[in-house]
Parts: C-alpha cells; sequence; structure tokens
C-alpha cells in the first residue's frame, strides 16, 4: 500500500544548519498492515510519516501509494487516500466549524461535495451513531462548534474523523502524546478498534517503546535519519522495551541520549 | 436628522455593507487582510461608469462588468501570495497602487461623471416614488440578497472547505483542500463584490473617481468590528447581518459625528474619525474595557 524507495531529505540544505534528515528510507507497508515507528528526537521519524503525507518534499527517492506514484502530488491531492491524525488535538479539526460540519469536511476528502450543501441528508444520523460509540455523548451536540470541546473529546472526534469516507491509509503522529493518561489509553483504544474494523493501513508514530510494541503489528526504529529496525510476528511478540534498548544500544554502539523514549 | 438624511445614509450604509460582507469573507473567513479593496472599489466605479458613459453599455450589464473586474484584482492579489509567496498585505497593496493607474488609464482622467446617462437608479423610476426612497429600497433588497447569496456559499461543501482553509489551514489540507486554490477564489469573490459596491456608490453619487477607494478598506473592517462587537456573531447567518449593521452604524456615527457642529468636525475628517471609531472598537474588543488598557503592569 505504500512504498518508499532510497528516500533522501535534507534540511536548510547549503547552510551551517544542514540536517540530514532521512538517509536512504526504503520502507514498504503492505495493504492492511498497522506499523509503528519508534525513535529519538530528530531520528526521521515525523519526517518519515511527512514524507508520506507530502508535508515534506524528498530531495531524492520516490514515494508510492496504492500503487501511484505520489512524489510530485501536493497534500491535498494525497490527502484523498489518507488521512492523517496530529499530535495537536487542535489540529485534527477545524474549531470554528460544528462537529457536523467538520464531518462533512472529512466526509468531502474522498467524496466533494462542490456547491451541493455541506450537510447531506443522512449525514447528521451517521455521524451521531459514530460519536455515540464513545460515549461522551457528542452525539447531542452536533451544531456545537468544534472549539468548545475538550482536547481529548477532539482528539476522538479526528479519529472518527479521519476514518470518514473511503480512506485506506491512516497516519498518526504521536496522537495521543498531548493528551493525559487515561484520554491517551481511550484514544489508543479506538485507534486499535477502528484500523481493525476498517481493516486501515496504518502508520503511528510514537515516542512510547510500550506502545509501539503492543500496538499493530509491525515495530520499525529510527535512528539518526536509518531505519535501524524492523520485528514483526513471532520476533516482536516476545520483545520488551529492555530488549529493545539493548538491541538499540548494541546496533549503534552508543547510549540512547533522549531518556523519554525510556518512558511510557 | 432629517428622513431624507437618514436615508441617504442607509443608502450609503447599505453599499459600504456590501464591502463589509467582502471584508468579513477575506479578514474573517479566509484569514487573509486584503488591502486590494481600495484599488478594486475605484475600479468598480471607473469600469462601469466608462462602460456607460463612453461604451453606451446597458447600467445593469455594465454593474455586473464592473463586479468581474473586481473578481480580477483580487484574484491577482491571492496569486501574488499563493503562487509567489508575496506577504498578503503587500500584495493587496502592490495590486491596489497599480489599480491606481489603471483605473485612471480606464477613465482616461481622474474622474467621470455620470451625467445624462442612464443608471441602475433611473430603471427603478418606473416604481413612481422618490429616488431618495427607492434608492435605498433597491440597495437593501441588493445587500440582503447577497446576504443570503453569501450566507448560502458557505454552508456548501465549497464554503466549509473555504472555512476550513481558513481557520485551520493544514488540516483542511489533510481533507483534501486545495487551500491555494480556495484563496484565489475567495480574495477574487470578496473583491467582485467590492467594485459591485464601487460601481453602486458611483452610480448613486453621480461620478467614478480615482480618489474614492481611499479609506475603504478601513470602512469594511470597521463595519465588520463594530458588527461583530455589539450583535451576536455565532454563526454565519448572525455575522453576515452584523456586518451590515455594523456598516449602516458606522454611517450613522459619522453623519453625526459630521452632523454635531459642536465639534467643529468637517467633512474632510471623516478619515480621521473613522480610524479613531476603528482604534476604539479593536481596543475595546481585546480588552472589554479602555481603563484597563490605561492601567500599568496589567498588559498581556
Amino acid at each position: 500500500m505504500i512504498r518508499l524507495n532510497d528516500i533522501h531529505v535534507t534540511f536548510n540544505k547549503g547552510t551551517p544548519l544542514e540536517t540530514r534528515a532521512l538517509r536512504g528510507v526504503d520502507l514498504e507497508v503492505p495493504e492492511g498492515q498497522f506499523l509503528t515507528i519508534i525513535g529519538s528526537n530528530g531520528a526521521g521519524k515525523s519526517t518519515c510519516l511527512n514524507v508520506i503525507a507530502g508535508l515534506t518534499k524528498v530531495e531524492s527517492g520516490s514515494t508510492e501509494i496504492d500503487g501511484k506514484i505520489v512524489t510530485d502530488w501536493p497534500v491535498h491531492k494525497r490527502s484523498r487516500m489518507l488521512s492523517r491524525v496530529f499530535q495537536d488535538p487542535k489540529m485534527g479539526t477545524c474549531e470554528d466549524l460544528s462537529i457536523i460540519e467538520n464531518f462533512s469536511l472529512a466526509h468531502g476528502r474522498t467524496n466533494p461535495r462542490g456547491l451541493r450543501f455541506a450537510v447531506a441528508s443522512g449525514m447528521r444520523e451517521e455521524a451521531a451513531e459514530r460519536l455515540k460509540v464513545l460515549g461522551l455523548g457528542l452525539e447531542n451536540r452536533l451544531d456545537d462548534k468544534v472549539g468548545l470541546l475538550s482536547g481529548g473529546q477532539r482528539q476522538a472526534v479526528s479519529l472518527l474523523m479521519a476514518a470518514t469516507g473511503d480512506t485506506k491509509v491512516l497516519l498518526l503522529d504521536e496522537h495521543t502524546a498531548a493528551l493525559d493518561p487515561k484520554t491517551a489509553e481511550f484514544v489508543l483504544e479506538l485507534t486499535k478498534n477502528i484500523v481493525s474494523s476498517l481493516k486501515l493501513t496504518a502508520v503511528m508514530v510514537t515516542h512510547s517503546m510500550a506502545q509501539a510494541l503492543h500496538t499493530g503489528e509491525r515495530t520499525i526504529m529510527f535512528h539518526r535519519g536509518r531505519i535501524v529496525f524492523d520485528a514483526a510476528g513471532e520476533t516482536r511478540d516476545k520483545l520488551e522495551v529492555g530488549d529493545l534498548l539493548e538491541l538499540f544500544k548494541r546496533e549503534q554502539g552508543e547510549e540512547l541520549a533522549d531518556d523519554s523514549l525510556l518512558l511510557g | 436628522m432629517s428622513l431624507y438624511e437618514i436615508l441617504g445614509t442607509l443608502e450609503t450604509g447599505f453599499i459600504y455593507g456590501i464591502v463589509a460582507l467582502g471584508a468579513f469573507l477575506t479578514f474573517r473567513i479566509l484569514d487573509f487582510p486584503d488591502l486590494t479593496v481600495e484599488g478594486s472599489f475605484p475600479l468598480g466605479a471607473a469600469v462601469a461608469a466608462t462602460l456607460m458613459v463612453s461604451a453606451g453599455w446597458n447600467p445593469w450589464i455594465a454593474t455586473i462588468c464592473a463586479g468581474l473586474a473586481g473578481f480580477v484584482a483580487g484574484f491577482m492579489t491571492a496569486l501574488l501570495n499563493v503562487r509567489f509567496r508575496i506577504l498578503h498585505i503587500l500584495a493587496g497593496i502592490l495590486i491596489a497602487i497599480s489599480l491606481y493607474s489603471i483605473n485612471l488609464r480606464i477613465m482616461s482622467g481622474p474622474n467621470k461623471p455620470l451625467l445624462m446617462v442612464d443608471t441602475v437608479f433611473t430603471y427603478l423610476e418606473v416604481f413612481g416614488i422618490p429616488g431618495y426612497i427607492i434608492n435605498a429600497i433597491f440597495l437593501g433588497v441588493v445587500i440582503i440578497l447577497i446576504k443570503f447569496a453569501l450566507d448560502a456559499f458557505l454552508a456548501t461543501g465549497y464554503g466549509i472547505s473555504m472555512r476550513a482553509a481558513g481557520s485551520n489551514p493544514a488540516m483542511a489540507e489533510a481533507n483534501g483542500v486545495n487551500v491555494g486554490k480556495m484563496k484565489l477564489v475567495g480574495v477574487g469573490f470578496a473583491n467582485g463584490l467590492t467594485a459591485l459596491a464601487g460601481a453602486l456608490f458611483a452610480q448613486s453619487f453621480g461620478a467614478a473617481d480615482a480618489y474614492m477607494g481611499i479609506g475603504v478598506i478601513i470602512i469594511g473592517l470597521a463595519s465588520v468590528i463594530v458588527g461583530m462587537s455589539i450583535m451576536p456573531s455565532g454563526s454565519i447567518f448572525l455575522a453576515t447581518i452584523a456586518c451590515i449593521v455594523g456598516a449602516i452604524l458606522y454611517r450613522l456615527a459619522v453623519a453625526l459625528a459630521l452632523n454635531a457642529d459642536f465639534i467643529g468636525l468637517q467633512a474632510s475628517d471623516v478619515q480621521l474619525v473613522t480610524a479613531l471609531l476603528v482604534i476604539i472598537a479593536l481596543i475595546l474588543q481585546q480588552s472589554g474595557n479602555l481603563r484597563s488598557i490605561f492601567r500599568r503592569g496589567n498588559k498581556r
């Protein structure tokens, strides 16, 4: 479903601040796979996600989604095939629009409504039904502005929106990092349910090794712009956070500079 | 104020209300502070007047052409911003400045009197009601039609895409919205409205003038800010009403200030009065009351 071929990304090229964010990344995510990505700050995990989404231009290499070469496609065009949930709950929803209008917008990602009324007949019932599952009472607040909701509520709505329409690929950029532990757990469970019930291909970037290992079915680790570790199936099932750290130290021959990886 | 003066104020208020709806679209919906209107307002007047006087066109068609010309002007501003990454404010100033010369070219001079030609207001004489009454009624109907058309547009799929593009561009893009295209169309549309207002203003006033655009941006903005700070504007429906009410109130305030002889203001002080009004409204909007602004150590 997603294929990255020898992706190179350099930020601030030709300046003293030059950073080689990705240095030859090859990655293939088959249809229906739930992949988790870990790595320390600046390792390239978020850049990798941004390359897939089209936010970051690649220096060389090619990106393929659903059999189409999308390397030169702008973000909005790629959005027809993939949806995203951001780290900041404020980013995933539009606060000046009501809940139902946000749903309509998400629906328009794959089926643009043009000059017809945004909220089509049946859309309200459909949205209410999906929101009911959350148990947050949002199904009765369809006409409330999203800006009135809490961060956790907004992130849950973002997730439901991301799963609206005929989306194929779901990109999650540390989407539980800004939430309190209980809400984060709730949103993570919701993510797992949505991905498995809709059989989506999903890529989740996370800071937490435990979350990476216990979510989805494959985990890769980035370090200094390269994929240094790739585990799936039984090998991954046996892994624990400690093993991952050991493995990481051995491969890199250095201590982990970022303690945040140990947390969680 | 006499009925004649009140209706005259309403007439101008309605025309500026159209400008206010355009300013609402750019400033509030698209988050694109657009200064092009300083040039597109007289552009609309110049195009309409020249087509009517020099080319002998039907005033209705000339007025619509004026709106189209305004759309092109706004489109160019957004193009400079979207395609060539020129700062939106600067892009607007550049187009407005160039429009000043273009307007002089269009009119082959600094102004174009509409003497002895039919205007859209001439057509209203069939109702047999005095001009100062029917003109105000006609413009009231026009602005209400525009208001409802704008409301309806902003409720379509295209419309909410535009609202999202202004409110949260990253999210809009992630939902398949071409943010650049929305700016091109939205800013174009807003300037189309402004030019339409310019065309109507010239016909109501009796002449097109190259200088009539000065301060239009502030008038539009003042109407939006005044309207929104005194009226509920939670929904698009209410917000567009607030813009129109704001434009009328603004005109009333200016008329009263200029009429009140004891203040000693002259007609030429209108821009100063407008600017002061906007500054006060903006400060009030931020702080809730004036006193806290002048209190020390209480800054945000």
